[in-house]
């Protein structure tokens, strides 16, 4: 189960050969230590998948390997030389790319441009020459099966969607060599393009390094795998060989509970719905309606764009609808904001999509961004008291399990899981007892994951109402009690229950309204 | 070279790999303010060598009296810049304060304790104004506070017809001029408003808002904070202090002019900047920020009782903040921060 790549014989070729590999990397950041000492090995032509709970070091290795940071300790050979990128760009020209996480776009810039930066076509007297940047932009798009793509588009007006392809394409017209692929789904609903271009690669003889925490889809398309942990390399393995549970356990140090836990719902027709919408209309949304009780967990799937960011966003007063009804309690309401969506009623805390663009406050501590909305509870008469902040937030960390330590640091310094934490306690914290919650477990590894779970299904338990949206199906299987399958704006369909499948649900959000078909895919 | 897959063997793997890696707590705040001040004191030190008189008692008092006016204008500028703002309508408020002070309310006014309140209320609408055009108009800060500057003073202008009139309110007189505890009154204003500034900003609940919308807006917004009423605020605060300077300089000279605020703009700034605070907002500390204010008074002071031209010491501030800003990058303290290992 542990491969150790044969050493290779200097010249060799073969598919055995290690396109890149980096031995004992160390890097630190003032007292951090982000990596203590990774190992991986890259073969051509084949997609390697890099595993890691939050704050394991993935991204840090990436930066090496990319020439974004030096490292302090430790070497690389591509194909057998000796490998050390001061630059992204410099990378680049040893044909090794990357295609960021958090996408490295210029928005205010053209597909087109994007695509081919630094290196525009020039025209006379050396100027950039629109015509054959587009030119040449469009000839790359159609190579990737973006045709649809108008390459003249902004890149800042595309979808988040789009834009992570955009990156993806221009990353794999890149790379001859080697290609990093970092969260390449997390804006993606669907993975057929993204696989089909990475085979396209891999039959070049490219090597991938594919990073993911959603491993059904990592087993899909690689083939080994070397697990990080708290910046150290556990291992390298033959992903046909290790079982998920094996992997888990390298990833966090313990087993996994596997078992989805099921949850009697508290809740009676008799109580009035907490949330109730009634034919909501504007932007995207049409006559969207439907109810929330108290003690329900109901999930909301969707590929992206069908709506589902203009219907929190509306529940909480950023944007207004059109027509329809919104209420709260059993009482019509109209929210100014998320300000107001925690005053009415028995109050609605929202949990946005972006954790770094719309969530946290990096500069504030944990503590501070937890307790921000309620920051009065944290005062004694007009001052607050660090004392009282601390514990206040401390009582909404430990329901979803963050470690203590942690609350005093700036957020910022925290790894992506623990801001989450942070950010799902705070609405927790709101005291509210509806929460919106928008793709609650983001990019975060598989153990932040069931904490997050377990505080949604806790908080649950206690009669509190829960509307989330998830891009991950097993996600609103496990959690949900009830489901809304939403496509173009519409609900296309609802679950319940021992309903809620990845399958039915696969053919819901594809649009399929007909129950016949669903039940198809179920026989 | 065998740079190979070096995988731990199976039986270390994964049981003894513990968390080992942590953070050290060394803020960039608690460096800006502790270096500020320990400037501030080796200054004044070294000021001695200069001209034994320089760091004499009576000296610090003096720098004290003068730093008394920076350090409440920069209080004000510094709320501003907390929420990514920037108030460059200062010297036209300062004069208004001044002005109103003098030819409204004027020495021997029975009416001063309600009139002197009037001219800051008339001060913080000015504020008001600014903000308005910030937020709903959406003009960029230094814009709209430019054109309010320009009103306001052109407003003056016509007012006072080119010559102001009148002498300080005897409220003013009395706070700048007066002693208690054996020190000068302005002195025990500026301590008390140091520590009330430094509550305000850091421990007030406004004062946690101002740094949550500072550092990202929308952030704020999803998070329930009361963006508009939190950034309305910081401009009036700005404006009021201002007004308050006025007043307090009219005491202290006896006499307004239409160009009473001008030399206080970039100080104003600067004494933000070199506290440790972040020009775009969301970073910094009230305390740092009067350790600015009282270093550029005491180089102030320095460069005049050095005989050197008044220009020289604008550009001394200029390079002063131009220096900060360099220095108080994030890479220093992460440099820092690896020495505290």
């Amino acid at each position: 189960m542990f491969d150790n790549q044969p050493e290779h014989s200097i010249g060799g070729t073969g598919a055995d050969r290690a396109a890149l590999s980096a031995a004992g990397l160390h890097k630190a950041y003032g007292a951090t230590v982000a990596l203590e000492h990774a190992d991986i090995s890259l073969v051509a032509g084949k997609v390697h998948a890099l595993l890691g709970e939050n704050g394991a070091g993935k991204s840090t290795l990436v930066r090496i390997l990319t020439g974004a940071v030096a490292p302090d300790a430790g070497g690389m050979m591509l194909n057998g030389k000796p490998y050390a990128p001061h630059s992204l760009l410099d990378a680049r020209t040893r044909k090794v790319a990357t295609a960021f996480q958090e996408l490295s776009l210029i928005p205010n810039l053209s597909v087109a441009q994007n695509l081919l930066l630094p290196n525009l076509p020039r025209a006379f007297a050396s100027m950039v020459s629109t015509r054959r940047t587009l030119e040449a932009g469009a000839e790359i798009l159609a190579r990737h099966g973006l045709d649809r793509i108008d390459p003249a588009a902004e890149v800042g007006r595309l979808a988040l969607a789009d834009r992570q392809r955009i990156e993806i394409t221009r990353a794999i017209d890149n790379a001859g060599q080697v290609l990093i692929l970092d969260e390449p789904t997390a804006s993606l609903a669907e993975t057929d393009w993204l696989f089909d271009q990475i085979r396209k690669a891999t039959q070049r003889g490219v090597a991938v390094l594919y990073i993911s925490h959603r491993l059904a889809e990592v087993r899909e398309i690689c083939t080994e795998a070397t697990v990080l942990r708290n910046g150290t390399t556990i291992a390298s393995v033959d992903l046909g060989d290790a079982s998920d549970g094996d992997i888990f356990e390298m990833m966090v140090g313990r087993k996994f509970a596997h078992q989805r836990k099921p949850r009697v719902m508290r809740s009676a027709s008799g109580e009035a719905a907490r949330l109730a919408v009634m034919d909501l209309c504007g932007h995207d949304l049409q006559d969207m309606s439907f109810e929330l009780r108290p003690g329900e967990i109901l999930g909301v799937a969707a590929l992206e764009g069908q709506g589902q960011q203009e219907l929190f966003r509306m529940l909480v007063g950023i944007e207004r609808p059109h027509s329809g009804r919104i209420e709260v309690d059993g009482a019509p309401v109209k929210f100014s904001g998320p300000r107001d969506a925690l005053k009415i009623g028995s109050g609605i805390a929202y949990l946005p999509e972006e954790r770094k663009t719309e969530g946290i406050f990096s500069g504030l501590s944990a503590a501070t961004n937890v307790v921000l909305p309620v920051m009065g509870q944290a005062a004694r008469g007009i001052l607050i008291s660090h004392g009282r902040e601390i514990s206040v937030a401390q009582a909404a960390a430990d329901r979803v399990e963050m470690n203590p330590r942690y609350l005093s640091f700036p957020i910022g310094d925290l790894s992506g899981g623990n801001q989450q934490k942070a950010l799902i306690a705070r609405t927790l914290a709101t005291g509210a007892q509806t929460l919106l919650l928008f793709d609650p477990s983001r990019g975060v590894d598989v153990g932040t994951k069931q904490s997050i779970y377990a505080a949604i299904r806790a908080f649950a338990d206690d009669g509190g109402a829960v509307l989330f949206y998830s891009s991950e199906l097993p996600e609103i299987v496990q959690l949900a009690d009830r489901c809304l399958a939403l496509y173009g704006g519409r609900i296309t369909r609802r679950f319940k229950g021992a309903e809620i499948t990845e399958q039915s649900l696969v053919a819901a959000m594809l649009g399929h309204v007909t129950p016949e078909i669903t039940e198809g895919v179920l026989a | 070279m065998t740079a190979t897959s070096k995988t731990a063997p199976p039986e270390t793997g994964f049981t003894q790999n513990g968390d080992t890696r942590g953070s050290a707590r060394v803020t960039r705040e608690t460096v800006s303010t502790v270096s500020v001040a320990i400037l501030c004191v080796m200054l004044l030190l070294s000021a001695r060598l200069i001209n034994p008189a320089l760091g004499s008692w009576s000296q610090v008092e003096t720098v004290l009296v003068l730093g008394f006016f920076l350090v409440v204008l920069s209080f004000g500028q510094g709320v501003v810049i907390l929420t990514g703002g920037l108030d460059l309508s200062l010297p036209a408020t300062i004069t208004m304060g001044g002005i109103l002070a003098t030819s409204w309310v004027g020495a021997g006014n029975p009416g001063e304790w309600y009139l002197l309140p009037g001219v800051l209320v008339a001060c913080g609408l000015v504020g008001l104004a600014t903000s308005a055009g910030v937020i709903w108009l959406r003009v960029p800060p230094f814009i709209m506070s430019m054109a309010m500057s320009i009103i306001v003073a052109s407003g003056l202008l016509g007012y006072t017809r080119g010559t102001p009139r009148g002498a300080a309110p005897d409220a003013a007189v009395v706070l700048m001029k007066s002693h208690v505890f054996g020190l000068p009154t302005p002195v025990v204003a500026l301590v008390i408003f140091a520590i009330a500034g430094w509550l305000f900003q850091s421990r007030t609940v406004y004062g946690r808002y101002l740094y949550a919308v500072g550092t990202n807006v929308d952030a704020a917004r999803n998070a329930g904070v009361p963006v508009t009423l939190i950034r309305i605020l910081p401009y009036v605060i700005s404006a009021v202090c201002a007004g308050f300077v006025g007043i307090a300089l009219v005491g202290y000279s006896n006499g307004a002019t239409l160009r009473m605020g001008d030399d206080y703009l970039l100080p104003s700034i600067a004494a933000v900047v070199i506290g440790g605070s972040s020009i775009l907002g969301g970073r910094g500390t009230f305390l740092g920020t009067v350790g600015g204010a009282l270093l550029l008074t005491i180089l102030g002071t320095i460069i005049s009782a050095l005989g050197l031209e008044f220009g020289l010491r604008t550009i001394i501030e200029g390079s002063i903040i131009l220096f900060a800003l360099l220095v108080l990058r994030e890479e220093l303290f992460q440099k820092l921060r690896s020495f505290g290992r």
